[in-house]
């Protein structure tokens, strides 16, 4: 009887212990916070001027873009989907947004509610052929990523165009010493997150992300719903391609492709699961801070380009396996108390 | 019956008798099957409480007892799909080691399950072989002639070269039977066989069964239906509850003596009192008539508000199905009236507006969001009652979580506990009070007190009289007597599809239900229309290859069309260029073809033909150390297909994430290695690879045999079906005792190597060490891919269609060149292609299997 009970003492002060670790690698938001704090901390350690004002204010602008298409990447990934549509997304997006005056002559708000409206309708269309048709969302955002392309080409001819004065004055500006890219990207995330947690709408998007099944019995309108998160991230991908579009003024044509992989290694950080169910918007934004500043780190200490790409896959790689191999330890170590427990009430 | 197809499918001297008897031969009444002492319990249920079971040499065993009395879960143990927490099992006298199905296989068990398990992408002789351990050593060659000859004596028209997802069930059902039997099994256990099969082919099942047991086998057969289990067997065993209630000749025990044993159980529940609020003289709340569907068919009845209307019958005879298209969960045709509505059928939302609230038996999978807290869980169909302006407001749907939680006792520490911290019969009741709240006009629930304990039970009793008593029609299915008689005013009794009886008033009890399940006789409806009507065109046209046909008509076309504009079109240098390109499709797309067909996927394979491309401009230049080159670029394609594949079964990780990570690692280093193109690729090699005989490039022609030798494989090697099989349906794969893991595994290595000498081929083109051009290749093979026809889920597909994919691709690609075209559709045209095949081949499948 004495045994027992201090068995069950000791347990539950291991398993205290080890939810703490498994909370901290195995999932949620907490790790993601803890590391951009950790990564900022270290920063200047590592890269002396890095926390200083100016290299903060050149890097916050790109970690917006990646912010908000990084919400829409989640928005696909919450119904378990996997948008590959990125790089021609925002190539559209930025081809429109530069483009459409240039070329066209469209007055200012005109390009702009253009590189929102048709993105989403190019996901419109993915979301359609993925739930209506029964096609992987793979093959149709791989082919709706060539197709945009094409027209990102045929739109510009071949070469880059400026974006308008006004949109540049915007991006590059700031109020006091927030830039204004900033400001859009949090206004994203804040309105964004707000209706994913708060609406009907979420609600209801999260329901179906979690189980289309169970979503279908309530009788909720379960491909209405997938199809319009593809839309949404459309809108998105086309709302941070203006912001990059405005900060550097001509972006190249194809800028599109080194944004794929963040914006899933964002959405991974950030602790959604790639098998679907709840959004974390908050933290996918700050999961795009923390990327945005380790490449700016690798950047300073001397790392090209390619490094970086090679930096990137390795994080994915480790927070997809960190995801994978806590819960299976901590289950077998579960196990195992579980059997010694069993053994000491026995004995 | 389908005499017509047996002629020309099956060669006559199979025909010939085909033995099924064991090797092995003993006397009557030598133990084959011994269980001792098996305790088994799942979460929440002891399935199996200290069951000993003995089977002898020359009979029929029967093994009965209501759902859920542990009949099946026996068998599961006594056949090593799951493992007892106590007890032995010895088959033929050797003890198994629980848990190891080929082991009982070797041994002599075989065993056919309800469920069949099959492969549906594969044909029925390739199911067989791998049932049969057959798999290697030239068997699959001859697999479909001996496959043929075990099908033959059932005379249902089976093509043992047809595709399983083209037989209908109860040919499946055959096959699985067939399967068995060409085990020469000493033991041979058949779950609910008669359920799919009609009378004439009973008694067939029947003359069989008597054959093996005139001699060394023996026979376990678990059923619910007593007058064929009467008519067949020699002893009969009853289970109740997971215990043995007795075990007696056959000849012994009358038909009413059985259904006592299997019953055996007083009524010891509260019910609350029936139908006090059943407003006779109001209208009709759910009218149904005629309704058909998948699994049942001209279903008609009428619920009165306040009714409780209960559907009973043998798992598995069409009840759950009615009541999911009720619900607008499945389709249906035919009419459904609630309040003096029509509702449009098929659609979820519409019966959800309509105020049909459907509760279902997989609590799990259907009825709960189980990552959402209770609070979610019970607020989620009455979100407008707790928002205003589309906002939930978060104190609201406290408020009534807490109401609802308190009302019908829910045992929960907080309306923020996540749902799946409850137990079952809490979060049952959670579903049920989200469907309360949602005031249901009609309610329906399948199974409401699955996996309940009794306390909670009777809870779910009042909750589903309350929802009547408020005026709903209450539909309930539920495989439990006892509680149809307690709750239910009327009971429809189910079987094979369709109403059989109906109970009302005094004679709804259990004892009367249980003899209308089990002493029914109805015989399937059959639709006719839907047995195989197959011609040599049809099979040939649902076969894997019937896609590189079509597209071997539209690169005519394409290139008629193009040379009609064109001249130039027809030279032969442009002709050499376009099958040159070609080659390379034909080898990326294969490569790609042999992931997806394990419902893999790779998105690396272009990243890795750059990376061998740059590796090889180092080596394989003038002065250079060829062999050095080549030796490093193997060694790298197996290492990258190694890592993906180890990292996606390892771990379980989603192949798409990590093939990218992976692909853009790749990228990384070889930009790193060459940041700008240099390293001139030497002549020496790629003279051999331009060598051409007329305008036709040799490279080409070695590309097709590579295609052809992985066909080949495919077809008749071990690997190549057990890839299609973990492709076509992996858990089935996994029961037949394939190891999916190593398989997948090694998918994803032989992707990697014959992206080789597609990096060969390409470095000679390009003559330089250019990381670029590779990348395209990617989005290149799964256009391949798609346009073959492969499902992209696996288990399907020929590489013979791939050699056509990969030609036509060239062709579309060379299109703008000749065309004058802008850049723009380099871009659009295999995108198009690669979305526009998808949707093609989705609907082309849908079409076929309706």
């Amino acid at each position: 009887m004495f045994a027992k009970t201090r068995t069950n003492a000791e347990s539950a002060s291991a398993m205290k212990m080890e939810s703490i670790w498994r909370r901290v690698l195995g999932g949620g938001q907490a790790p993601i916070w803890i590391a951009t704090v950790v990564l900022f901390a270290v920063s200047p350690l590592v890269a002396p001027g890095s926390l200083k004002a100016s290299a903060l204010l050149s890097m916050l602008p790109f970690a917006a873009v990646l912010a908000i298409a990084a919400v829409g990447q989640m928005l696909v990934i919450q119904q378990r989907g996997l948008d590959l549509s990125v790089p021609g997304m925002m190539a559209f997006g930025a081809g429109l947004v530069t483009g459409l005056s240039q070329w066209y002559g469209w007055p200012v708000w005109a390009s702009i509610a253009g590189a929102i409206i048709l993105p989403a309708i190019a996901g419109l269309i993915s979301g359609i052929i993925v739930t209506r048709f029964g096609v992987m969302p793979l093959v149709v955002t791989l082919g709706m990523n060539a197709i945009l392309l094409g027209t990102v080409f045929a739109l510009s001819n071949g070469t880059p165009a400026g974006a308008p004065q006004e949109i540049a004055d915007f991006t590059k500006g700031s109020v006091g010493i927030v830039p204004n890219a900033l400001i859009i990207a949090v206004v994203v995330i804040v309105v964004g997150g707000f209706i994913a947690q708060r609406s009907i709408v979420g609600r209801k998007l999260t329901a179906v992300g979690v189980s289309e099944r169970a979503a279908s019995a309530v009788g909720f309108r379960v491909t209405l719903y997938q199809t319009m998160a593809y839309a949404l991230a459309g809108a998105a991908f086309g709302i941070a391609a203006i912001l990059y579009a405005g900060y550097v003024t001509t972006p190249p044509l194809f800028y599109g492709d080194k944004y794929l992989l963040p914006t899933i290694t964002a959405v991974v950080l950030g602790g959604t699961a790639l098998t679907g169910g709840r959004a974390a918007l908050i933290s996918t934004g700050v999961a795009a801070l923390f990327l945005t500043q380790l490449g700016q780190l690798l950047r300073a200490v001397g790392w090209q380009e390619s490094f970086q790409l090679i930096a990137q896959a390795v994080v994915l790689l480790i927070v997809i396996l960190a995801r994978a191999i806590v819960p299976m330890v901590s289950s077998s170590i579960k196990a195992r108390r579980e059997a010694t427990e069993s053994q000491t009430v026995r004995a | 019956m389908a005499k017509t197809t047996k002629s020309r499918t099956a060669p006559a001297r199979v025909n010939e008798p085909i033995s099924i008897e064991p090797d092995i031969k003993v006397a009557p009444g030598t133990m084959l099957l011994k269980l001792t002492g098996i305790n088994k319990s799942f979460p929440g249920v002891k399935a199996l409480k200290d069951v000993s079971l003995e089977v002898v040499a020359g009979e029929v065993h029967a093994l009965i007892g209501e759902n859920g009395a542990g009949k099946s879960t026996l068998m599961a143990v006594a056949s090593g799909a799951l493992v007892a927490e106590e007890g032995t099992i010895e088959i033929g006298g050797e003890t198994l080691t629980p848990g190891s199905p080929r082991e009982a296989r070797r041994l002599g068990l075989a065993i056919v399950r309800q469920d069949p398990a099959l492969l549906p992408d594969l044909t029925v002789a390739e199911n067989m072989a791998i049932g049969a351990g057959l798999t290697s050593k030239g068997g699959l060659k001859r697999a479909p002639e001996w496959a043929q000859a075990h099908l033959n004596p059932w005379q249902m028209g089976i093509d043992s070269r047809a595709r399983v997802s083209d037989l209908s069930v109860e040919q499946r059902f055959v096959v699985e039977i067939a399967k068995a039997l060409a085990l020469k099994p000493r033991i041979l256990v058949l779950d609910e066989p008669t359920e799919h099969l009609n009378k004439e082919e009973v008694q067939r099942l029947f003359r069989i069964v008597r054959t093996i047991t005139g001699g060394s086998a023996a026979v376990v057969y678990i059923s619910h239906r007593i007058p064929e289990v009467k008519e067949i067997s020699d002893r009969i065993t009853v289970l109740r509850d997971g215990a043995v209630r007795g075990t007696f000749k056959a000849s012994e025990v009358s038909e009413s003596q059985i259904i006592e044993l299997v019953i055996g159980r007083a009524l010891d529940t509260v019910f609350p009192p029936k139908g006090k609020s059943i407003q006779s003289g109001a209208d009709d709340k759910l009218v149904v008539s005629n309704l058909s569907g998948r699994g049942f068919h001209d279903i008609s009845f009428s619920v009165k508000p306040g009714e409780v209307i209960g559907i009973a019958g043998v798992q598995g005879n069409g009840q759950a199905e009615v009541i999911r298209a009720l619900a607008g969960v499945e389709a249906a045709t035919g009419s459904v009236t609630i309040s003096g509505k029509k509702l449009r059928l098929g659609s979820n939302s519409a019966a959800a507006r309509a105020g049909a609230v459907y509760v279902p038996s997989d609590r799990h999978g259907e009825g709960v969001f189980m990552p959402l807290t209770v609070g979610e869980n019970i607020v989620m169909k009455t979100l407008r009652a707790v928002s205003t302006l589309g906002i939930v407001r978060d104190s609201w749907v406290n408020k009534v979580a807490a109401a609802q939680i308190d009302r019908q006792s829910i045992k929960t520490p907080s309306t923020r506990t996540p749902i799946s911290s409850l137990s079952g019969g809490n979060q049952q009741k959670v579903v049920l009070a989200r469907t309360l709240l949602s005031e249901p006009e009609v309610l329906l629930a399948e199974e409401p007190t699955q996996g309940v304990d009794a306390g909670a039970r009777v809870d779910i009793y009042q909750i589903v009289r309350g929802a009547a008593d408020n005026g709903a029609a209450v539909v309930i299915l539920s495989s439990d007597g006892v509680e149809l008689e307690g709750l239910c005013d009327r009971v429809f009794i189910m079987s094979r599809g369709t109403i059989i009886a109906e109970l009302e008033g005094k004679k709804v009890t259990e004892a009367e239900i249980t003899r209308a399940e089990l002493t029914s006789t109805t015989e399937r409806k059959r639709n006719d229309e839907l047995r195989s009507r197959s011609t040599r065109f049809r099979n040939w046209m649902r076969g894997d290859s019937s896609p590189a046909a079509v597209l071997g008509i539209v690169v005519l076309l394409i290139a008629g069309l193009v040379g009609a504009t064109n001249g130039a079109y027809f030279s032969p240098f442009s002709l050499n260029s376009i099958l040159f390109t070609a080659s390379m499709f034909i080898l990326i797309g294969a490569a790609q073809h042999v992931v997806v067909l394990g419902s893999g996927f790779d998105l690396s394979v272009g990243p890795l033909l750059s990376f061998l491309v740059v590796i090889a401009s180092f080596f394989v230049i003038d002065g250079g150390n060829i062999f050095i080159g080549i030796g490093l670029m193997i060694v790298a394609a197996l290492a990258v297909g190694f890592v993906n594949g180890y990292l996606t079964t390892k771990f379980n990780l989603n192949p798409v994430v990590v093939t990218l990570a992976i692909a853009l690692a790749l990228q990384g280093t070889l930009f790193t290695m060459r940041t700008v193109p240099g390293g001139i690729i030497t002549p020496a090699v790629t003279d051999l690879i331009f060598a051409k005989i007329g305008f036709f490039p040799v490279i080409t022609i070695v590309a097709i045999v590579i295609a052809l030798l992985l066909e080949w494989g495919l077809r008749r090697s071990r690997f190549g079906v057990e890839l299609r099989a973990v492709g076509s349906r992996i858990e089935a794969a996994e029961r037949q005792g394939i190891k999916v893991k190593k398989v997948q595994l090694i998918s994803y290595v032989v992707t990697a190597f014959l992206v080789m000498p597609t990096a060969v081929i390409l470095m000679s083109q390009i003559g330089i060490g250019d990381g670029r051009p590779g990348l395209s290749f990617t989005l290149t093979s799964v256009t391949v891919v798609v346009l073959a026809g492969a499902s992209i889920f696996g288990g399907r597909g020929s590489f013979i269609g791939i050699i056509a994919a990969g030609i036509l691709v060239a062709q579309i690609l060379s299109v703008p060149t000749f065309l004058g075209l802008s850049g723009a559709w380099g871009y659009w045209l295999p995108g198009f292609i690669t979305v526009g095949a998808a949707i093609l081949y989705a609907q082309l499948r849908r079409l076929r299997r309706k």
